[in-house]
């Protein structure tokens, strides 16, 4: 069947085209010093999350209607050297269509939520634009069938998460969050470059069928083992860490609700939280080669949901109990993939994405009928209670709520074991590099002279 | 001098050096910047023709004793050329002078000379004058250049009695030696201090000038590559290495612009040198690749710098700044070339970056993972000064302090050329993977390296 698979070739293409026309878009106005109308860009959002949902569901109708599972969309060979070896490919399956979709859906309803939401905002230009840049990050991650395609999708995504928490630039907050998160995603970035660079060592190239074998996700070859596998595993599995914010990296997720509403909603609550998943759910295979990196997927789960409960019970503004609650959600996921349910994790993922966007988008005007309810009834509704927290101790129920205060202190450890210990050491280099040069330079120059020539410095 | 047949190479070379002569003799700083302009836009226009014209012909007849086009030199010309060309752009009318403009058309005619020449002697003689520059600056602003100095004296030392001793017994001790000199001009940990020195005390534009072309590279490859051992070559490359993260690493903690932007250049341009010292064909590729889009994007990253400090000043790293709302295009501008330089997806430093990194694997993992963690760390960098610059909250003042037509014109040029080399990579690579081939040759005695004959797919 030549035609339909022509087709699929050609609804695959059509997937991506919109998001990427967008983007070309919003860079021609850029050179051409134009703004855009409000009204315009609305419209352009519009257009664009229709025509790749309608491709997606399309290509997915006509995969159920021919059977098959699996479909690449090979766009080539873009960099080939006798020892490099650079794809970008697309593939359609279960996993990626329902990923693409979900996203497709939820960023249509968040950009539909957000023409009004932001409306007369005066960022409402670089909103869209980084709502842009996220959409087809997302799109391309979804559907990549190489780690490169992965890794392309993978950083615009982390990009525009960052530039959204740093939204409103005005304030101090924002930006220094933003840099905090920039940081752990660089981190998870470098991690799943070198699993891209260890993925063509052991293959000869980046391509997921090269690794799992030419079946369907998520069936396998039961080949993969050694040690290269293990490490490839870990690779992985600290990129996921950084991404969906699992421990130790779990601070960066509340800190990344200072940006607007429906950015939060889209990003931390649904789709960029879960990406890391989805990469676990596409090396899955890899997971499966050594029983350890099993074990380590389902305690890194587990703890992870252990912790964001505590931190959570203890949060009192809206969105950090959302973004705790994800949390617990993307814990049991993870462990999910770890105890092999991989089916049931991408249940788990679409069905949590939805909710936790509906509550997202929820949160803002449920805080207004919160208000109604406790001016009406004249107090504070009473809160519920834990069962088992009044069981223990009172020195343990102080520490743990400290504890859980305290965000576990997962932040507090990366600061004082890593950043802090990092930072004094290259100011002690700075510290030495002046003074090397002045020693080389001798005393200053009179201040006025060094002034006046400074004045003209062009 | 022995020119070959091509008229553009010739008019190419001549171009800079005659408006050098012509704008001396002007003393209104506008007329000159109008002048230096068009000298640059004419010189791009004769070295694209070149690079064209040499491309078409295959190469084969342009070759001749002292200054000609070769596969090496073809796409480097008006990439170079270009670099002048966005630091005139990035210039300040406000700040320019006719001293300013004669010394960026002199640095031009050096930098393309010493990129088209093919005798060893003329391109050490180039090395030479172009250190020359920015001392040139320095007196001019009554500024100590004792700190540039020290090290240029070195420099050159060590690069005449190495280049003086070739022929002579121990060849080691002459390889050594042109080695150790060139590390010295690439400014290697720790003989950097120079780096940061300049940045803060020469005018910005002198300083690109001097540090972004790379000729550091351009000299290893002609001189080094061929000659130097194994094991000189592997002990420069790691030298290369720590410095890359040291320079990663002190950028992160800057609190002066200049001197984040000296330690950035230090660390991207050490990856480069790094890669020429891998000598091998994927890491040659990866050179090669990255010495354009290092100089490209970080000749926009020193744009959007220039257009800020002509604005506002000295930039402080210590508080921010807000400066979005009043320049958008240049933190737009600041951004793209930023993450260019550490090889952001779709960009022209991606593919690079992705090369380079690979490239290294074979050498052992700890030296990829070590790449990635300096392209992090100067990721991390370039982000930091993003939001120290362009977020908070800033005074509305009452003049407009918007782009002017000119800074425009240099955004537009360096967002295409950021945006549009990410996609025209792979021709890119392939000539530049041919390049290096022949370079390896040449290093082997005219054999095929083994590993460009074939290998891994």
């Amino acid at each position: 069947m030549p035609a339909l698979e022509n087709l699929l070739f050609f609804l695959g293409l059509l997937i991506v085209a919109p998001p990427v026309l967008l983007l070309t878009v919003f860079f021609a106005a850029f050179l051409a010093d134009r703004r855009m109308q409000e009204g315009t860009i609305g419209r352009l959002i519009q257009v664009t999350v229709t025509s790749s949902l309608l491709a997606a569901l399309s290509a997915a109708a006509i995969m159920l209607a021919m059977g098959t599972s699996q479909f690449p969309v090979e766009l080539g060979d873009w960099v080939i050297t006798p020892n490099y070896h650079l794809k970008f490919e697309f593939v359609l399956d279960l996993l990626s269509l329902s990923y693409v979709i979900l996203t497709l859906v939820l960023c249509g309803t968040i950009g539909a939520f957000s023409t009004r939401y932001m409306h007369r905002e005066s960022g409402y230009n670089r909103f869209f634009v980084l709502f842009a840049v996220f959409l087809l990050g997302m799109v391309t991650a979804a559907l990549s069938d190489t780690v490169e395609t992965l890794f392309a999708g993978w950083e615009m995504v982390g990009l525009s998460s960052v530039l959204l928490i740093a939204f409103f630039q005005e304030r101090p907050a924002p930006p220094r969050n933003g840099l905090h998160v920039w940081i752990v995603y660089r981190v998870c970035d470098a991690a799943l470059m070198l699993a891209a660079i260890l993925m063509h060592e052991i293959n000869g190239a980046g391509d997921f069928d090269h690794l799992v074998g030419a079946h369907a996700w998520p069936e396998h070859d039961p080949l993969l083992m050694g040690p290269h596998f293990a490490l490839l595993g870990v690779l992985f599995i600290i990129a996921a860490a950084g991404k969906s914010a699992l421990v130790p990296f779990s601070g960066w997720l509340p800190r990344a609700m200072e940006g607007p509403t429906p950015s939060s909603a889209v990003f931390y609550g649904a789709l960029s939280v879960h990406l890391g998943v989805f990469l676990l759910l596409r090396v899955s295979p890899v997971l499966d080669s050594s029983p350890w990196l099993s074990v380590l997927v389902v305690s890194l789960g587990l703890v992870t949901a252990g912790l964001a409960y505590l931190a959570g019970r203890v949060q009192t503004d809206i969105k950090s109990a959302l973004a705790f609650a994800s949390l617990i959600q993307v814990g049991i996921i993870i462990a999910e993939i770890g105890f092999g349910f991989r089916y049931l994790a991408l249940l788990h993922l679409l069905g949590h994405a939805c909710l936790r966007t509906l509550q997202f988008l929820r949160a803002p005007s449920l805080l207004h009928d919160h208000h109604q309810l406790e001016n009406a009834i004249g107090s504070r509704p009473r809160e519920e209670e834990g069962i088992w927290e009044q069981r223990l101790p009172l020195g343990m129920q102080k520490w743990l709520y400290r504890f859980s205060l305290e965000r576990c202190y997962l932040d507090s450890m990366l600061e004082r074991f890593i950043a802090r210990p990092f930072v004094a050491l290259f100011h002690r280099f700075d510290k030495l590099e002046r003074s090397l040069a002045r020693l080389i330079e001798g005393p200053p120059k009179s201040p006025t002279v060094v002034v006046e020539a400074r004045q003209d410095l062009p | 001098m022995n020119f070959p047949s091509n008229p553009w190479l010739e008019l190419t070379l001549l171009f800079p050096i005659l408006g050098a002569i012509v704008v001396s003799f002007i003393r209104t700083p506008a007329l000159a910047a109008r002048w230096c302009v068009g000298f640059v836009l004419v010189t791009l226009v004769g070295s694209t023709a070149a690079a064209f014209s040499y491309t078409r012909s295959g190469g084969a007849e342009l070759r001749s004793d002292t200054f000609a086009i070769d596969d090496l030199s073809a796409p480097m010309l008006p990439v170079l050329t270009l670099l002048h060309l966005l630091t005139m752009l990035g210039t300040a009318r406000s700040r320019v002078s006719p001293l300013f403009c004669v010394r960026l058309l002199l640095a031009t005619g050096i930098t393309l000379s010493a990129l088209t020449c093919h005798g060893g002697s003329v391109l050490v003689a180039l090395l030479v004058l172009a250190v020359l520059l920015p001392v040139w600056d320095l007196k001019s602003r009554g500024l100590r250049s004792r700190g540039y100095w020290v090290y240029m004296a070195l420099f050159i030392g060590l690069l005449l009695a190495g280049w003086n001793r070739i022929g002579t017994s121990a060849p080691e001790l002459t390889v050594g030696l042109l080695v150790l000199a060139l590390l010295l001009r690439g400014g290697v940990v720790p003989l950097h201090g120079w780096l940061p020195t300049l940045f803060q005390g020469a005018a910005f534009g002198t300083a690109m000038l001097f540090v972004l072309p790379l000729m550091e590279v351009l000299a290893s490859l002609r001189l080094l590559l061929p000659v130097a051992p194994d094991w000189m070559l592997k002990a420069a490359s790691n030298v290369c290495l720590v410095t890359a993260v040291y320079g990663g690493g002190m950028a992160c903690v800057q609190s002066e612009v200049r001197r984040f932007y000296a330690h950035l250049a230090l660390s991207q341009t050490s990856m480069v040198l790094f890669a020429v010292m891998l000598h091998t064909s994927n890491g040659l590729t990866a050179a090669l690749c990255l010495w354009i889009s290092t100089t490209l994007s970080l000749a926009g990253l020193a744009l959007s710098v220039r257009a800020l400090e002509a604005r506002f000043g000295a930039l402080s790293l210590r508080e921010h700044h807000g400066y979005y709302e009043q320049v958008p295009g240049l933190a737009i501008c600041f951004l793209i070339t930023g993450l260019a330089s550490v090889g952001f997806p779709g960009t022209i430093g991606f593919v690079p970056m992705e090369l380079l990194i690979s490239g290294s694997v074979d050498q052992g993992l700890w030296i990829s993972v070590t790449l990635a963690f300096a392209a992090m760390l100067n990721g991390i960098a370039i982000m930091r000064t993003y939001f120290a610059l362009f977020t908070g909250r800033r005074p509305t003042t009452s003049v407009s302090l918007q782009v002017t037509s000119t800074e425009r014109l240099g955004i537009i040029i360096i967002a295409l050329v950021v945006f549009l080399g990410g996609w025209f990579s792979p021709a890119v690579v392939a000539s530049r993977h041919r390049v290096a081939d022949e370079l390896l040759q040449q290093r082997n005695g005219g054999v095929p390296s083994r590993e460009s004959s074939g290998g891994r797919h």
